[in-house]
């Protein structure tokens, strides 16, 4: 189990995304609303697997490439990150 | 099986079922298109320029399709047609393609890129009906496009709103979309939730019967540069209803849908559009053999040689690459987003360089729009269709580029290598995995096979030498992307990256394509074909895949010339397709 996928709240989590979206998107992560849906800032189908793509590479967690569209919001997806890590400790203890 | 002593390449195996039937079905083709040069023919070229100058498809051209049921290659085999494979697809389409691109898209292929989408979501009575359609000879349009919004589809306002009682009503405006006036059905990309985002819209199965005829109409055709005959039109709806089974899968599943649908398509519609390159060879060749300049015929001129057996190459690399991507929806479902993007992104960009290249050759008989070499100019407006219609260029860079760090960081020099079924251009398939293609999965065997290759590719010849040393370099251009994509801010992964990133997808996809035509080697070494056993045309393709990423290889072998010119010429004298599949021509 990856040390990585252990304390990380939804604030930690939040952060993280906001600021790598923020990168994507090249605005400022206090720009980037949690709420608002990742579209509405035009980040596009396809480069939401790229997100995915470096959650995997900072958290050496695989995920599904469409996450980011089932979990469209920073705080959705911070959420089901936490689900996710949870369930994965779980499986692995 | 002698495999185990020849671990690169397998002896030929016999035809079997599927090679029989795709060779049969390609040759029964060509028979019932007759001879394209004889004016007498209804489908010659003289006669489909007759037709694209008036902004008709072909009447003959759609009757002997029609006899041949067409359509019946659209269906798969367990709803009662002949799809069995997506490379054999291809090599059935690109016989029509080679005649007239007109044709090829507007009998046709739209209604097989329509149907992908239900093959792989519908229900089993969508797909029995739809089956129904095709076999009776009806057409199916595909209607993703909205000119607002171009490749930017998630931005698609076309909506299936729920209706009061159950079902949708749809409404809105659907833009250049082929056959929409006469298809009996329509495949229709509809937003189903006002939410932005990609599960905002689905795929609906519109059938024409039975709509409430007042509330829809057939937008005015389009003229456009090429593709004149083409029924290019729109559909306009206003609160249309449609029973609640017109939807194909699920709610919001429309996104995923097409991304998964466009895998099979961009694999294969560039391979088909290959045939028009083909006839366009075939057309200089002709020209440059007749004509005199300077007491010399054109073809004794260095150049204009030179620039045929280049357009040679470039059908060779284009076909190796299209097999490799029509084979891997097969073989490697899970890989082939990028394959499909690098597919229609390299292949449709070459060719059209390759018609550019060849029209220099053609001179001032280029500007001609009637005649012996009249064929040329109208494949020449045609073949942009490819790149514009269904995914632009940038589009499928944009598919690749997200995908490019990840492939880096995981796969590079880490996967095992292709199959060598994947190259194996007339071996048996199973069933096309419609459900097994992934959107995205960071895995590429294909760019290992060339990893493998640097180690086992023979070099006793001055040929396999030239392979092995072009190979080497272009396995350091691997790396260097690798080096690149890693280290791509996360500004550089998505459609607004810089154009030095979609540059790496460029030197991505020529790279693919070099692996492509080495795998096709390595299976063909020991096989029947003797031109493509033979290292020659593989060193000389690499040789241009490399100059096309700026390296200057050392000059190939002088027999390497001979050689190419000597097959451009057997096969025009023979009659012979200039792809990989050396395939007889009605003329």
């Amino acid at each position: 189990m990856p040390a990585s996928l252990t304390g990380h709240t939804r604030e930690s989590l939040t952060t993280w995304l906001t600021e790598r979206i923020a990168l994507y998107l090249k605005r400022q992560p206090s720009e980037i609303d949690a709420a608002v849906p990742l579209a509405e800032y035009g980040l596009d189908s396809v480069a939401a697997f790229g997100l995915c793509g470096d959650i995997e590479e900072d958290f050496d967690f695989v995920l599904e490439p469409t996450a980011a569209w089932d979990y469209p919001t920073v705080h959705a997806l911070a959420d089901h990150l936490i689900a996710e890590f949870a369930a994965a400790e779980g499986g692995a203890s | 099986m002698l495999t185990g002593s020849l671990p690169q390449g397998a002896p030929e195996a016999p035809a079997t079922g599927q090679e029989t039937r795709v060779t049969a079905r390609v040759a029964e083709l060509e028979k019932r298109l007759g001879d394209p040069t004889d004016e007498k023919n209804p489908v010659s070229y003289a006669r489909l320029l007759e037709a694209d100058e008036a902004g008709e498809i072909s009447e003959a051209g759609e009757r002997v399709l029609d006899e041949a049921v067409l359509n019946a290659d659209f269906v798969p085999r367990e709803h009662g047609g002949r799809l069995e494979r997506i490379d054999t697809l291809v090599r059935v389409m690109r016989q029509v393609f080679r005649r007239d691109v007109t044709l090829g898209l507007g009998y046709g292929v739209t209604s097989f890129m329509a149907g992908v989408n239900v093959w792989t979501a519908g229900s089993a009575e969508q797909r029995e009906r739809l089956a129904r359609i095709l076999l009776d000879g009806g057409k199916v349009s595909v209607a993703y496009h909205e000119l607002a919004h171009g490749n930017d589809f998630v931005r698609n306002e076309f909506a299936a709103k729920d209706a009061p009682g159950g079902g949708y009503l749809l409404s809105g405006e659907k833009q250049v979309i082929n056959n929409a006036d006469r298809a009996a059905a329509w495949v229709l990309f509809s937003r189903t939730s006002q939410a932005p985002g990609s599960r905002s819209h689905s795929v609906v199965f519109a059938e024409r019967a039975g709509l409430d005829a007042g509330s829809y109409r057939v937008l005015p055709r389009y003229d456009a540069v090429g593709v004149r005959g083409c029924h290019l039109s729109g559909l306009h709806f206003d609160d249309t209803p449609v029973p609640a089974d017109a939807l194909v899968g699920k709610t919001g599943m429309g996104v995923e849908l097409a991304l998964r649908a466009f895998q099979i398509t961009r694999s294969a519609v560039p391979g088909m559009a290959l045939g028009a390159a083909d006839t366009s060879l075939r057309t200089v060749v002709s020209f440059a053999l007749g004509r005199e300049l300077y007491r010399k015929s054109v073809m004794d001129i260095p150049h204009a040689r030179a620039t045929l057996s280049g357009a040679f190459l470039d059908l060779l690399a284009c076909d190796s690459l299209s097999v490799a991507a029509t084979r891997a929806v097969h073989l490697l479902p899970d890989q082939t987003s990028v394959y499909a993007a690098a597919t229609k992104y390299l292949v449709p960009k070459m060719l059209t360089e390759t018609m550019h290249d060849l029209s220099i050759v053609l001179g001032a008989r280029f500007y001609v729009r009637e005649g012996e070499f009249g064929i040329f100019q109208k494949h020449i407006r045609d073949l942009p269709v490819l790149s514009l219609g269904h995914a632009g260029s940038a589009a499928c860079q944009a598919t690749i580029i997200p995908q490019l760090a990840r492939l880096a960081r995981r796969s590079w020099f880490a996967e095992d290598p292709a199959p060598g079924a994947l190259f194996r251009l007339r071996e048996d398939l199973p069933d096309i995995p419609f459900d097994k293609l992934t959107l995205a999965s960071g895995r590429d065997a294909l760019s290992a096979t060339l990893v493998a290759a640097v180690e086992e590719l023979p070099s006793s010849t001055p040929e396999e030498r030239a392979v092995h040393g072009i190979a080497l370099k272009m396995m350091d251009e691997l790396r260097q992307l690798q080096e690149a994509s890693l280290a791509l801010s996360p500004e550089n992964r998505t459609a607004l990256a810089s154009p030095a990133t979609f540059a790496l997808a460029d030197r991505y996809a020529v790279l693919l394509a070099a692996a492509s035509a080495i795998g096709v080697w390595q299976q063909a070494r020991f096989g029947d074909d003797t031109f493509l056993a033979d290292p020659s045309w593989l060193a000389a393709v690499l040789h241009r895949l490399a100059r096309r990423l700026g390296q200057q290889p050392p000059d190939l072998p002088a027999a390497v010339d001979a050689r190419l010119h000597e097959e451009v010429l057997r096969r025009f004298e023979s009659r012979r397709s200039f792809d990989l599949y050396n395939t007889p021509l009605a003329g």
